[in-house]
């Protein structure tokens, strides 16, 4: 058996047949993430990486098959990578590269029109549909949104009617919660600046884009980035030790 | 303001892994009134900004009613911080960002509402081309 020749003689020729054997395996699931920004060819050789280590790190007393412990090693490989370069897994290359022209086309417009462009006129000027557009917007601004109710407490099974008569304490608790400051001075300044504009000085993100020198759509997601980390970062925080 | 005509109602998963859904959602019914880009985008941070106060187990209920250069949408039911922040109409403190402060700049208008069944729902109102 070529895994205890390896692993209990170190013999590296089976080892080199072992994955030899095993590659038909990696350039299946391979390609299951073929189409997505990356060569195929690229995929299987990150693909064979796991499986290298999926040999490498086998304990003999396994009652498993090599192929089914290598499969979620080579697939979590891939991942990693596409995470690492990243783009989320199930984005389209077609949807990449929309998403890439639409940050020029939507200054070009905000130029032209001395506003902030309709999604018609961005499809328009992309040649592309409306549709198109909207899932571009999508693609690449993805990142976690973290629930104020899901924190330390939990989610209170409240009557929001009886909570709104009883709203000089119950505010109080949620006033000092929703009072991002203390989190705001944890953000890096240009994004605390961003914030500044856009909340306190009211400023529509095309100015703030002028003024900072980034993309309409660079600022949009700056803000909404920044405004989850800060409900992350006050999760953090238990009630009464932020101010 | 105009009449809305038109109404779109969806029960979404609290779940993040929808949060893009919603989004998407959103970009469609606005870019049919003709909404632009930045306007869209408010719209999304404030249903965003809601459906974080409404957790993350279960799902919440979106309505949009659809005008001729405005949307309603109604969002709910929610939790109590959310609804206490959002009926709040105190001065905000210069460097506080609290929910209400956000809903001030992105929508046009907002306030709390009890929904037919009994529950809590915050309306937002969102017009077409005021800066």
């Amino acid at each position: 058996m070529l895994l205890r020749r390896y692993h209990q003689g170190g013999d590296t020729g089976a080892r080199e047949e072992l994955i030899q054997r095993h590659l038909p395996l990696v350039r299946s699931l391979a390609r299951r993430y073929a189409g997505r920004g990356e060569a195929l060819e690229d995929i299987e050789q990150v693909g064979a990486i796991g499986l290298i280590k999926a040999i490498d790190r086998f304990e003999l007393e396994r009652d498993v098959s090599l192929a089914t412990y290598a499969t979620p090693n080579v697939v979590g490989e891939i991942k990693r990578h596409f995470r690492d370069k990243g783009w989320a897994i199930r984005v389209p290359r077609a949807l990449q590269e929309l998403n890439a022209s639409m940050s020029g086309a939507i200054e070009r417009l905000t130029g032209k029109l001395g506003r902030s462009p309709s999604i018609a006129e961005i499809a328009d000027e992309l040649k592309t549909t409306p549709e198109e557009v909207l899932e571009a917007m999508e693609v690449g601004s993805a990142y976690s949104t973290v629930s104020l109710s899901s924190g330390p407490g939990g989610e209170e099974e409240l009557d929001p009617l009886e909570t709104i008569g009883d709203e000089d304490v119950e505010f109080e608790r949620s006033e000092h919660r929703a009072a991002l400051e203390p989190a705001l001075g944890r953000l890096a300044p240009r994004e605390r600046e961003i914030l500044r504009m856009r909340f306190e000085e009211g400023l529509p993100q095309t100015q703030i884009a002028y003024r900072i020198g980034l993309s309409q759509m660079h600022v949009s997601r700056l803000i909404r980035k920044s405004l989850s980390s800060m409900r992350e970062e006050l999760l953090r925080t238990p009630p009464g030790t932020s101010h | 303001m105009t009449e809305h005509q038109e109404r779109i109602d969806l029960d979404a998963p609290l779940s993040g892994d929808f949060q893009a859904v919603v989004r998407l959602i959103i970009g469609g019914i606005a870019e049919r009134v003709d909404f632009a880009f930045e306007e869209i985008d408010d719209l999304q941070l404030a249903v965003e900004r809601l459906l974080a106060e409404a957790g993350q187990i279960g799902s919440v209920h979106l309505s949009f009613e659809v005008g001729e250069d405005s949307i309603r949408t109604r969002v709910g039911p929610l939790s109590e911080r959310a609804i206490a922040e959002a009926l709040h109409d105190g001065e905000v403190q210069p460097g506080h960002l609290t929910l209400r402060r956000i809903l001030q700049t992105v929508v046009d208008s907002f306030g709390v509402e009890k929904s037919a069944d009994g529950r809590v729902v915050v309306r937002l109102e969102k017009l077409k081309g005021v800066p």
